[in-house]
């Protein structure tokens, strides 16, 4: 599994990101994404070594989503690897949800 | 096989083709070519592999393909002058290369002192002495998005780019990512060009309840400032041909020193098509927020303002305006399978176009008749598409010549000779099915040829001499047959020496007299080994007998011409496929047989006067001035108890290799055709002395005369070896 569920003292969701976002990661990001929309989510970059375009699509997907309906996102403990690869892909660090990238 | 497999093993064969353009490429550069196409055809080779490699995570791959790329990309910037010791040191590389390659296809190992060796080398190119080797334990260097500041870190360390400013529209298509690459890769070989401003267009990027997570919906513009041309920059997009579109403009030349019409053309219809060089919403937004985290981005508005920037894109594959290059023919890759099947099939259309033949005879029909007027065309018809067929599978020998330098390297290195490789004929066709069996052979006779055939430097120089001997590896076709020639220029066969070795390994009697082809050929027998010491390189005294074998087994010939002092050249003669034969159909006490049109010299009804009894049952026949042991077929293949009359017989001349003669008898010639040829192991099993199967005209199966080893069970029937060896030739 790509991603995997923890939670913080705040009882905010938080989706832990796995180590390798490739293509193969694109589709089950996608679904725990989905599987936990209508609530406020913190995403944990902490683990991951590896972003490519499609999880970055996902990952923004979310984003515009969790902002349409209005809810939290934020993405928290972002690696070195994955403000590296957010700033090759040409993504803003901070364009990933309105709860800044707390590190 | 999944998608991702075969995708995987698309990548294994392209880096196959990328590894053979890379050695070509710097062997021409070795060699003195050192254009700019050449230059950027092995560049291009090497970043192909890396680009692939990093999509499927074979670090060690990427890692050396990078130290590797980084000494090449000195040289396509004229920063690194491609000298002996340049040149020497990166073909060493693609081997290491090749080899890591081969590793991560089979699952095998490399070397890693001498990956690690060749890396530091490679490294140690650099002009700025900047060049670092990728540690070993960070399998994330030089492929994905952590090195990014260490590839900028590296191009720090390069004079800084000047000239050009391109701005670059880059939109992958699902295809892209469904072939395993990624945009980043392509983002990343971007960063490398100089210095780069990447920004990300998200505006099509839908909420989540309607995104395909496979499909595509970001793009990128990217502002470049680099010193490299735009058919570099086009050069990063390669990779991706067709799976993306991308716009590249020029934008201004900050030196002006020389004019370039790509950049400027390339400039005019950025103009045309607008204004391309809009900053997309995403920079303007990353132009207002200067520290990342410090401020939360209202990504509506991203959205809303990236629609407003639409650059007209244009096909990744769309040809430079300046480009040199000539189009190559459109080619497709079809699995072999269904070629070999195929030909099979056209095999079968042979055999009944023959069939049908020999009915429409049978039934006594006219040969002005329509009905043989319209076979006859069928035949022609039918010999045109097994041709065309046959030309499908065929292939340049350069699949199997483009390893021979490698072979040399590593040989040259290991007997501290120097050599000299010059290739003749690459582009000779043969069939697949016998180049795949001619690589064994030809490394054995390479080997040999440095190994047994040139001197050590200091002899060469005694003898007058160059100390770099030269072995010449050639190809061409000659009366419908692939001749393959490996010549040195070395100290040719030591006569003397193999003689005494052959005396004294018992193989021809010490005072035996024979001729210098009959001693050149000594070398051909099992367990003939003329080195003093047992070489890792030539084998353990095996190797001629070996690779005589496998030419036979090939149905092809071997022989030597040898001059003292001179060098000798080895010439092997194979039929162009293993498909078809040329063939005389012959019986035998009863049987049908197929005798290669190829071994046989000419045909012969004994007489009396010309046949003479050895003693026992070795008999042989006056030919000219030669004794010719006869051999009956009948009675070697077992079909008769009791040798047959020779004069109620028919006597097929036959040549082996190096000239000898024997004469065959069968009872009688019943004409020559082109048969198909079927395998005996395949479909039944191995048979001593015959080679193959066909299916007659009359539907039946005849044999195919393995001659060579019908030969050498009859010699091995005979008294003596010498007096064979007397009689022939």
């Amino acid at each position: 599994m790509p991603v995997g569920f923890t939670s913080n003292p705040r009882i905010v969701p938080v989706l832990e990101l796995s180590e390798v976002l490739d293509i193969k990661a694109a589709a089950p990001l996608a679904a725990a994404f989905l599987e936990r929309r209508g609530a406020e989510i913190l995403v944990d970059a902490a683990r991951v070594e590896k972003l490519g375009g499609q999880c970055l699509q996902v990952l923004l997907s979310a984003a515009f989503t969790w902002k349409a309906d209005e809810l939290p996102f934020g993405i928290v403990e972002p690696s070195a690897a994955f403000l590296d690869a957010l700033a090759l892909l040409g993504v803003p660090a901070d364009a990933l949800g309105d709860q800044g990238l707390a590190r | 096989m999944d998608s991702l497999a075969a995708i995987k093993q698309t990548f294994f064969q392209e880096c196959e083709e990328q590894l053979a353009e890379l050695e070509s490429g710097l062997l021409a550069i070795e060699g003195g070519i050192q254009d700019s196409e050449t230059v950027n055809a092995v560049f291009r080779a090497v970043h192909s592999i890396k680009g692939g490699a990093g999509a499927f995570a074979l670090d060690d791959l990427v890692r050396f393909a990078h130290v590797f790329e980084t000494a090449l990309d000195h040289l396509r910037a004229g920063l690194l002058l491609p000298s002996a010791e340049v040149t020497g040191c990166m073909l060493r590389a693609a081997d290491v290369l090749a080899d890591l390659v081969r590793a991560a296809r089979d699952g095998g190992s490399v070397d890693a002192a001498r990956c690690k060796a060749l890396g530091e080398e490679l490294a140690a190119l650099d002009p700025d002495g900047a060049g670092t080797v990728p540690e070993t334990d960070d399998g994330m260097d030089g492929i994905d998005f952590a090195p990014v500041l260490v590839e900028l870190d590296d191009l720090d360390a390069l004079p800084a780019p000047s000239g050009r400013h391109f701005t670059i529209r880059f939109t992958p298509h699902p295809d892209l990512y469904a072939k395993a690459n990624d945009a980043a890769v392509i983002l990343r070989e971007i960063t490398r060009l100089g210095d780069a401003t990447i920004t990300c267009d998200t505006s099509d990027v839908p909420l989540l309840s309607e995104l395909d997570p496979e499909g595509s919906c970001l793009s990128w513009t990217i502002r470049l400032r680099t010193a490299s041309d735009a058919a570099a920059v086009r050069e990063v997009f390669e990779f991706v041909e067709g799976d993306c579109d991308v716009a590249i403009s020029a934008e201004a030349e900050e030196d002006g020193e020389d004019l370039d019409v790509a950049a400027l053309l390339a400039r005019l219809q950025g103009e045309v098509a607008g204004e391309t060089a809009e900053a997309t919403a995403q920079q303007l937004i990353a132009d207002e927020t200067p520290l990342p985290g410090s401020e939360v981005i209202d990504l509506s508005e991203v959205r809303r303002q990236g629609k407003a920037h639409e650059v007209a894109p244009e096909p990744a594959s769309k040809p430079e305006a300046t480009a040199a290059s000539t189009a190559a023919p459109p080619t497709i890759r079809v699995d072999l399978d269904r070629v070999d099947r195929l030909i099979d099939l056209v095999g079968e259309l042979v055999i009944n176009q023959a069939m049908l033949a020999q009915r429409v005879f049978e039934a006594g029909l006219a040969r002005a008749s329509g009905v043989a007027a319209g076979l006859d065309e069928l035949e022609q018809l039918t010999r045109e598409i097994q041709d065309s067929v046959m030309a499908i599978r065929a292939q340049p020998v350069k699949s199997v010549f483009q390893r021979i330098p490698r072979l040399v390297r590593e040989v040259a290195a290991l007997t501290g000779k120097t050599v000299r490789l010059v290739t003749e004929g690459e582009a000779t066709e043969v069939d697949k099915t016998v180049i795949e069996r001619l690589s064994d052979p030809l490394t054995h006779m390479i080997r040999n040829a440095i190994d047994h055939g040139l001197e050590s430097p200091e002899a060469r120089l005694e003898k007058g001499k160059p100390a770099e001997g030269q072995v010449r590896l050639s190809a061409l076709h000659r009366s419908g047959r692939i001749v393959i020639e490996v010549a040195d220029d070395g100290a040719g066969i030591d006569r003397p020496k193999v003689k005494a070795i052959a005396a004294r390994k018992g193989l021809v009697a010490a005072d035996a007299v024979l001729s210098d082809e009959e001693i050149d050929n000594l070398i051909f027998l099992p367990g003939f080994s003329t080195a003093a010491s047992i070489s890792d390189i030539s084998g353990r005294g095996v190797g001629m007998d070996v690779v005589k074998r496998s030419i036979q087994a090939l149905g092809g010939r071997i022989s030597i011409a040898s001059r003292p002092g001179e060098g000798s050249t080895f010439t092997m003669s194979l039929p162009l496929t293993l498909a078809v034969l040329d063939g005389m159909v012959v019986t035998v006490a009863g049987q049908t047989l197929v005798v290669p049109l190829t071994a046989i010299v000419e045909t012969l009804q004994p007489k009396a006067v010309e046949v003479h009894g050895l003693g026992g049952a070795a008999r042989v026949i006056a030919i000219r001035e030669h004794f010719v042991p006869l051999i009956d077929v009948g009675r070697e293949l077992g079909y008769r108890g009791n040798d047959a009359d020779p004069l109620d017989c028919v006597a097929l001349l036959v040549e082996s290799e190096g000239g000898a003669r024997n004469a065959l008898l069968v009872d009688a010639i019943l004409g020559q055709r082109q048969v198909v040829i079927k395998s005996l192991e395949a479909n039944y099993r191995h048979v001593p002395g015959i080679a193959a199967a066909t299916i007659l005209g009359d539907g039946r199966v005849a044999l195919i005369l393995d001659v060579d080893a019908v030969v050498a069970r009859s010699r091995s029937d005979a008294a003596s070896h010498e007096t064979f060896l007397a009689a022939a030739g």
